[in-house]
């Protein structure tokens, strides 16, 4: 019996078909969900709140994931595009998807949240010899590879000496630069023999969001091509191995290893809580506040409206700090105006001295961040031990530093910028605790005077003149246009402080104006700009208080013509003084704190008198944290560690959050 | 033989022709650029904080050239990709050396085809076939109706559109997942709960291509149809009798479908570039993303293996369109 299938039946068929098929697809694949009772809270103090009971359902699982045992942040760095390549000694390949902050073990790690540098492979600090040309430093013992191999110092000799052998390795040339040999000396000490004096030998090993890691011997060895050998699955000795990843780039998951205790974090913290963490890419702000809205995402990076949206919508999620302005402010980086000194009139110092006081640094931080940024005066952030080791011993400094106008002398450091911006808050209607360490901490010690006045003379008295408009001319006659380099993400501090800066010298009488672009970084480092919104000096160190990072960027040495590519600054610019002071820092024993802060102190004063780059507020980051399945965050109130997932210091946080049991 | 002589073989020229001039264009446009990949790599590596000491920045730049083939004059460079790509070989890509391109782009293309295909295959038939009707009846009051969603839901900025969808059928109601192409954890197999869990995560993306591309098309094909409708040789098949389903299938119908039928080789042609926007509002992999990475890099190599495909991709439908179109329309000859 058969019968020929009619144009009608076929036609219902296949709606009947997919129909289903839509339907299928609609169910959730791990449909199993239940009901709880949540206790949650949105902190609007800094003291605690009794909770308040939200009622909702949670899912069971995330993914493929049991959603109680596993945490979930999203990718600084966006989308993976070689997901399943995990050779991070050569190209890019997105460690901040969790190698460097949850299956990688540096030897040391910058902590800037307790201002700490904190042991990992390493057993202490290194030890130099007089002229700095050996550097030997001791191991942690008992530590293994996540696949149960011992580690030892046979990995970091073969790690060294497998970078120096082919050029295409990321850290080739500093090596073979530095490097005469590295031995073994036992186990648990390596020795290098260093091609040239270097007291800073060792920290291309600090991680400071990247470093050099060290290659487990026993799998490279083994491996002919190892330029291109994938790593795959990748070994480490952090707390946390592989457990999968996406294949389109989205997402990589990792699990808690079983001997979590022979890792050095393991060790020094103990267990760490969540048993899997995994990285995810949304590639859009949307996407990410949707997924923390239910539940999907508990650690997430935004922007400054993306928290804003979060904080009013969701009853579970949290900011950094619990107040305004909620945002972290004590990332190791310091934001700002970057003059291009090999260009005039930006190589005359009266000039750059001339536009910082045409700034009302109340407006300007108002239109870069809405009031929301630490201030600092000199070219160090203000945060973990730089306001003690710098700037604090140097408020006497500041209130005396003065500059020549006319013959007179100007002090322009103001004590009472912090409170001017804290009033700006007050009155857009945000709440926070009025005391001086509150005001200290979100707002900082000080900044310069709003003096137009002293700007103008400043300007007259180096040829420039006002036309009929009261619009600034060069002193060669023609109108005073200054192009502001900035990134295209209105996000970014380079266009926050650009957007803030352009608008006070328009003010001024200043034909400002901005230069968004994504060649930014090409454009920075050939010198093809006027002013720029690059950072105004190189990140510090985030911890211990050794500023060689920050001062030696400007060394002469590094700075090419315009055109070429810089190695230094973007700023090009250098002094005869600061020059020594480099020298002289580059010889002292960065474990002489006293000494290493006497000399940085005369380099951060060498650069307020110079102001190559003007330093506004310490860079913001914008964070929500759900409190729904995890909690005991690293809030500005309970700071036991950076707060970011993307930072290698994350494997230290995890052994002490808490699951709620959700 | 007067087919291959006076119009194959000429047309074969002049695709061989555009797709070498394409590709040429699209060799030398990103050496215009400010970019530098080179010094945009060592802008990248500073900012996400690799210690580059600022002595060992010089030996970096000679060794980056090397690696991504940046050494020698444009014209050296050029010979060279030409060789590399009569060998199927578009290089490494500069941003995740050593990984290839054609690596990235293989393992992104299928996501792409399935779903740019899927939508299309959906929004064209659909669209077209709903608005020649909605054209012929345009009186009807489900005509109207169906013209006026159409109305609404088109000028919508797709952004919007998609981002609405998301909202409502991701948070609002949240049948879908809100992001990525499938879940966490998932491994990708050739079995039922993988094809399930890829059908219900491109379920979102694929229904925001097909209602706007289905509406665009609807109405499109709407206006032809009233065109054609009004035509004499429309009026002559009514008034000799002929049936409506007749004169609507067979006469109204294909006639105004052949504009329709170049709109949909582009269409199928420009699949190769992604769908950059769906693809952001879905978190959805594909060659978009790919592509936008690769030009805020200066990923020289991927910019040109993507634009390759895609060169290649609209300048072949284009002649396999030229090359079919007898077939939907008697009125052309090649002879």
């Amino acid at each position: 019996m058969s019968r020929k299938m009619s144009r009608r039946d076929f036609m219902k068929l296949l709606t009947a078909g997919a129909g289903g098929v839509v339907l299928a697809s609609c169910t959730p694949s791990e449909p199993e969900t239940i009901t709880v009772v949540e206790t949650k809270e949105v902190i609007k103090e800094v003291t605690a709140t009794p909770p308040s009971v939200v009622q909702e359902e949670l899912a069971d699982v995330l993914g493929t994931f049991p959603r109680r045992e596993t945490l979930i942040t999203d990718i600084l760095t966006g989308r993976v595009g070689s997901p399943d390549n995990f050779n991070e000694w050569v190209g890019w390949k997105n460690r901040d998807r969790g190698m460097q902050t949850l299956a990688n073990e540096p030897l040391w790690s910058v902590d800037f949240a307790t201002g700490e540098i904190v042991n990992g492979l390493a057993d202490g600090d290194p030890k130099y010899n007089a002229d700095f040309t050996t550097c030997e430093i001791p191991l942690r013992k008992g530590v293994a590879w996540d696949d149960g191999e011992p580690f030892s110092a046979a990995d970091v000799v073969f790690t060294i000496e497998t970078l120096m052998s082919n050029d295409q390795w990321s850290a080739h040339s500093f090596f073979v630069e530095n490097v005469k040999s590295v031995t073994a000396k036992d186990d648990n000490t390596v020795v290098f023999e260093l091609a040239q004096p270097n007291s800073r030998f060792h920290t291309r090993f600090l991680d400071r969001w990247g470093c050099t890691w060290i290659m487990p011997k026993h799998i490279f060895e083994k491996e002919t091509d190892q330029i291109n050998f994938k790593f795959n699955p990748f070994v480490g000795c952090g707390p946390y191995k592989l457990h999968s990843f996406d294949p389109q780039g989205f997402w990589t998951a990792w699990v808690k290893r079983d001997d979590w205790d022979k890792s050095p974090a393991g060790m020094m913290y103990g267990e760490p809580q969540p048993k899997y963490i995994v990285y995810q890419n949304f590639a859009n702000e949307g996407a990410k506040i949707l997924a923390q809205l239910t539940h999907q995402a508990d650690y997430l990076n935004l922007s400054s409206d993306g928290l804003k949206a979060i904080l009013a919508q969701s009853k579970t999620s949290r900011a950094y700090q619990p107040t305004f302005p909620w945002v972290v402010n004590n990332d190791p980086c310091i934001t700002g105006i970057t003059f291009n000194t090999a260009r005039a009139p930006f190589d005359n110092v009266e000039v750059r001295w001339a536009l910082l006081l045409a700034i009302d640094i109340v407006a300007y931080a108002a239109t870069a961040v809405d009031g929301s940024g630490t201030l600092s005066p000199v070219h160090v952030p203000h945060l973990g031990a730089y306001p003690k080791d710098y700037i604090k011993p140097m408020q006497d400094w500041l209130k005396k530093f003065t500059i020549d106008v006319d013959g007179e002398a100007f002090a322009p450091y103001d004590p009472d910028a912090p409170k001017r911006i804290a009033e700006y808050a007050k009155g857009r209607g945000y709440v926070f605790p009025d005391t001086p360490e509150f005001t200290e901490q979100a707002f900082g010690l000080g900044w310069y005077k709003y003096a137009p006045e002293v700007a103008e003379k400043l300007l007259l008295k180096n040829g420039f003149s006002k036309d009929k408009d009261d619009k600034w001319l060069l002193p060669n006659g023609k109108p005073w246009k200054i192009t502001f380099l900035c990134a295209t993400d209105t996000t970014t501090h380079a266009t926050r402080n650009a957007m803030g800066a352009v608008q006070e010298w328009r003010k001024f009488g200043i034909d400002a104006e901005l230069f968004p672009s994504d060649a930014g970084a090409n454009l920075n480092g050939v010198g093809d700009f006027d002013v720029s919104g690059n950072w105004p000096a190189q990140e510090p160190w985030g911890a211990g208080a050794d500023l060689y990072r920050t001062l030696d960027w400007y060394n002469t040495t590094y700075i090419k013509p315009v055109g070429e590519l810089t190695s230094g600054h973007p700023s090009r610019w250098c002094s005869d003084t600061l020059l020594e002071i480099i020298k002289e820092l580059r010889e002292t024993d960065p474990a002489d704190t006293a000494a290493v802060i006497e000399v940085g102190t005369r380099g951060l004063q060498e650069l307020v008198k110079e102001m190559p780059g003007i330093p506004t507020y310490g860079y913001t980051g914008f964070l929500a944290w759900d409190e729904t399945y995890w909690t005991n965050w690293p809030g500005s109130e309970n700071a036991y560690s950076q707060p970011y997932p993307h930072w290698g210091p994350f494997k230290y946080q995890t052994p002490k959050l808490k699951a709620t049991g959700a | 033989m007067n087919f291959v002589k006076r119009y194959l073989i000429p047309r074969l020229i002049q695709y061989l022709l555009v797709i070498f001039l394409g590709i040429t264009a699209v060799f030398i446009i990103p050496r215009l650029l400010p970019n530098d990949p080179v010094n945009t790599m060592i802008g990248v590596m500073q900012a996400r904080g690799q210690q580059l000491e600022p002595g060992a920045i010089d030996g970096m730049v000679t060794s980056l050239k090397e690696m991504y083939g940046l050494e020698g004059s444009w014209w050296e460079q050029y010979v060279a990709f030409w060789g590399r790509l009569f060998r199927g070989d578009f290089g490494v890509s500069f941003f995740q050396f050593p990984t290839t391109v054609n690596e990235m782009v293989g393992r992104a293309m299928p996501w792409t085809l399935g779903l740019l295909l899927t939508a299309t295959v959906i929004n064209w038939p659909l669209g077209n076939i709903v608005g020649g009707l909605a054209g012929y009846y345009s009186r009807k009051p489900w005509s109207r109706v169906v013209d006026t969603i159409a109305m609404i839901v088109r000028p919508q900025p797709y952004y919007i559109f998609a981002f609405a969808l998301l909202l409502i059928l991701g948070y609002a109601i949240p049948w879908f997942p809100v992001a990525g192409g499938t879940e966490i954890g998932r491994k990708i197999a050739f079995n039922w709960p993988t094809i399930k869990d890829i059908l219900r995560h491109s379920f979102l993306p694929a229904l925001s291509l097909v209602i706007l591309g289905g509406a665009i098309n609807f109405q499109t094909m709407k206006l032809i149809v009233q065109n054609v409708n009004a035509e004499s040789f429309v009026q002559y098949a009514k008034l000799g009798g002929v049936t409506e389903n007749r004169i609507v299938g067979r006469y109204v119908i294909r006639n105004a479908l052949l504009p329709q039928i170049t709109g949909l080789a582009l269409s199928l042609g420009q699949i190769f570039s992604g769908a950059l926007i769906t693809e952001i509002v879905f978190s959805y992999p594909g060659l978009g993303g790919l592509l936008f990475n690769a030009i805020v890099n200066g990923d020289y190599n991927l910019i040109m293996g993507i634009t390759v495909f895609s060169i290649v991709g609209i300048a072949t439908a284009i002649l396999i369109l030229d090359l079919l179109y007898p077939l939907f329309d008697p009125r052309v000859r090649y002879t």
